[in-house]
């Protein structure tokens, strides 16, 4: 049943991204609507609030958690496309392995940024 | 008798992309395939922005800002924000429907037939509706932060 | 269009013969039709007046066995259950069925279709074999069991689903709405037990997970099968034994046959005298 866990993780991280990458697209967008309701975004893409923010757990936990499932999800779905294209066996499996390592290593190098960021102790 | 081969009749990517005279389900899975994958395009530029331009301080991304501060960068925004909002509810439909939620029972086909997701057509359109609606409030939004 | 009267409709067929051709091309012909003329009395026209060598599948005429599916302007119909008026023009085209290999003209090649429709094992698996070969008895089984699956089984194999998947016309390897539906029939007939051999067959790389919900499988089903609401149903049926959750039903049960015999009704007596 590989195939039916790979599917059901992809709609799993699909409900999660559309909850974290909603969080996060409004936060950086919808400063006028957020400050009708009251909270204060404080112009989230400015270099001070973006290194308050990075210190935060909470938000480096999001940040993190936003950019595993979204890694997963993309990557999963754009494996699926190039699959329906029918390549041959040898073929597909270069393509998942060049994907999956392809993943890893973004992963990797991406996350390195947070949790440098989070130990700063920088104005 | 001489063995002839079969031709091969594939519509190919042209079967994904053209959706000719086919209903409303068709068009947003063409749609979904295709904002997909421009939010992953998108998101390799994003993700090179947020690391290898914030480790280097201050000055180097506030450069940056400056430069994606200008209108067409904006609107390259607004359109993946567009984009995320649509892949996202109709992701959500789609879960639904894919685990057999929103579809309702078998019945008998008896002319004229009605198939599940005709008859569950207005639901989709109030998810298209949710759609838009969401789409003009970032619009609002990106007008009254300033292009 | 009027009864009595016929009208010229244009018939542009795409011809191919693969002993002269190397590639398709159209040829035109010029058919009378009036109301109630089909698409396949149009071709049948051209086949017994115009051009002999036409090549296309029939065979009931009534929208039963499912040879003549074709694609008649750029939307897979079955050419014996197309009325010519609907379309409100005086020119048609017609092609054969995409995705699926041409032979001749518009006959098209349907062995990996039902290849592909064998692999999914469409009968009734048990664990009792002993029953499956030599039955004894009949199986219960309650009206509301059979309207779960009812819909799905009236599947007449004409390939249209199989044209109008978007998924198909990329994928050769994908199982197809048909196979995929009627795995579905099968995993949900209560009499089964199948499900274990079924599932590995579908659950690959190029299975049920490649469809997408497009819908046009069920849209351009003569039948009205709807198979889009049965790969989805057979999706929920494999997530829910991958993950755990859902009860799993006993297969039915078999019914012995009555033994109490009723009381003999005595024969009635002769109407005409001296036949004795």
């Amino acid at each position: 049943m590989r195939n039916t866990y790979l599917w059901f993780i992809q709609l799993v991280t699909g409900a999660l991204i559309a909850v974290l990458a909603g969080i996060h697209t409004v936060w950086m967008h919808l400063d006028a609507i957020l400050s009708f309701f009251g909270v204060d975004a404080k112009d989230a893409t400015k270099w001070h609030s973006m290194i308050e923010r990075s210190r935060e757990v909470m938000w480096a936990g999001i940040y993190i958690a936003l950019l595993a499932v979204v890694l997963y999800h993309a990557l999963n779905g754009l494996r699926n496309i190039i699959l329906e294209l029918t390549p041959s066996a040898k073929t597909e499996r270069i393509v998942t392995w060049s994907i999956v390592a392809f993943g890893i290593i973004v992963f990797i190098w991406s996350v390195y940024v947070p949790i440098t960021l989070l130990s700063t102790q920088e104005a | 008798m001489r063995q002839v081969q079969p031709r091969q009749n594939n519509l190919g990517i042209g079967g994904w992309i053209w959706a000719g005279n086919y209903k409303l389900e068709r068009y947003l899975y063409i749609l979904h395939r295709v904002t997909g994958l421009g939010i992953l395009l998108f998101l390799l530029i994003h993700l090179t922005m947020t690391t290898v331009f914030r480790i280097q301080g201050q000055g180097v991304w506030e450069a940056t800002m400056s430069i994606l501060h200008n209108p067409w960068f904006k609107f390259g925004e607004y359109l993946v924000v567009v984009a995320l909002i649509y892949h996202a509810l109709n992701g959500l439909r789609l879960i639904l429907q894919e685990l057999g939620f929103l579809m309702g029972k078998p019945i008998p086909p008896i002319y004229p037939y009605r198939d599940s997701l005709r008859k569950k057509r207005l639901w989709t359109m109030a998810m298209i509706g949710i759609i838009l609606i969401l789409c003009l409030v970032f619009f609002y939004d990106f007008i009254a932060g300033g292009w | 269009m009027d009864k009595e009267k016929n009208e010229q409709i244009t018939f542009k067929v795409q011809r191919y013969n693969p002993e002269n051709d190397s590639k398709p091309h159209f040829h035109e012909f010029v058919v009378p039709a009036s109301r109630g003329t089909t698409v396949l009395d149009g071709l049948i026209y051209i086949k017994e007046n115009l051009d002999s060598t036409l090549a296309f599948r029939t065979s009931c005429r009534m929208a039963i066995c499912g040879s003549c599916g074709m694609l008649i302007n750029n939307y897979p119909h079955l050419a014996c259950h197309t009325q010519i008026e609907e379309f409100n023009s005086s020119k048609l085209t017609i092609k054969p069925l995409p995705n699926l290999p041409i032979i001749k003209d518009l006959v098209v090649d349907l062995t990996t279709f039902f290849e592909t429709h064998k692999s999914i094992k469409p009968y009734i698996l048990r664990h009792d074999g002993k029953e499956m070969e030599n039955p004894s008895a009949e199986f219960a089984q309650p009206p509301q069991a059979l309207e779960a699956f009812l819909q799905f089984t009236y599947c007449i194999k004409c390939g249209i689903c199989i044209s109008a998947c978007p998924t198909s016309a990329s994928d050769k390897l994908f199982s197809g709405p048909q196979a995929l539906a009627q795995c579905y029939r099968y995993c949900a007939d209560t009499r089964d037990e199948g499900e274990p051999e079924r599932f590995p067959v579908v659950d690959t790389d190029h299975g049920v997970w490649h469809c997408h919900l497009a819908g046009a499988c069920s849209e351009a089903c003569p039948k009205g099968l709807d198979p889009a609401l049965a790969i989805q149903l057979l999706k929920r049926r494999m997530v829910s034994r991958a993950v755990g959750l859902g009860k799993k039903e006993p297969p039915a049960s078999t019914v012995p046959p009555n033994t109490e015999t009723k009381p003999k009704v005595p024969f009635p007596d002769f109407t005409v005298k001296g036949s004795k």
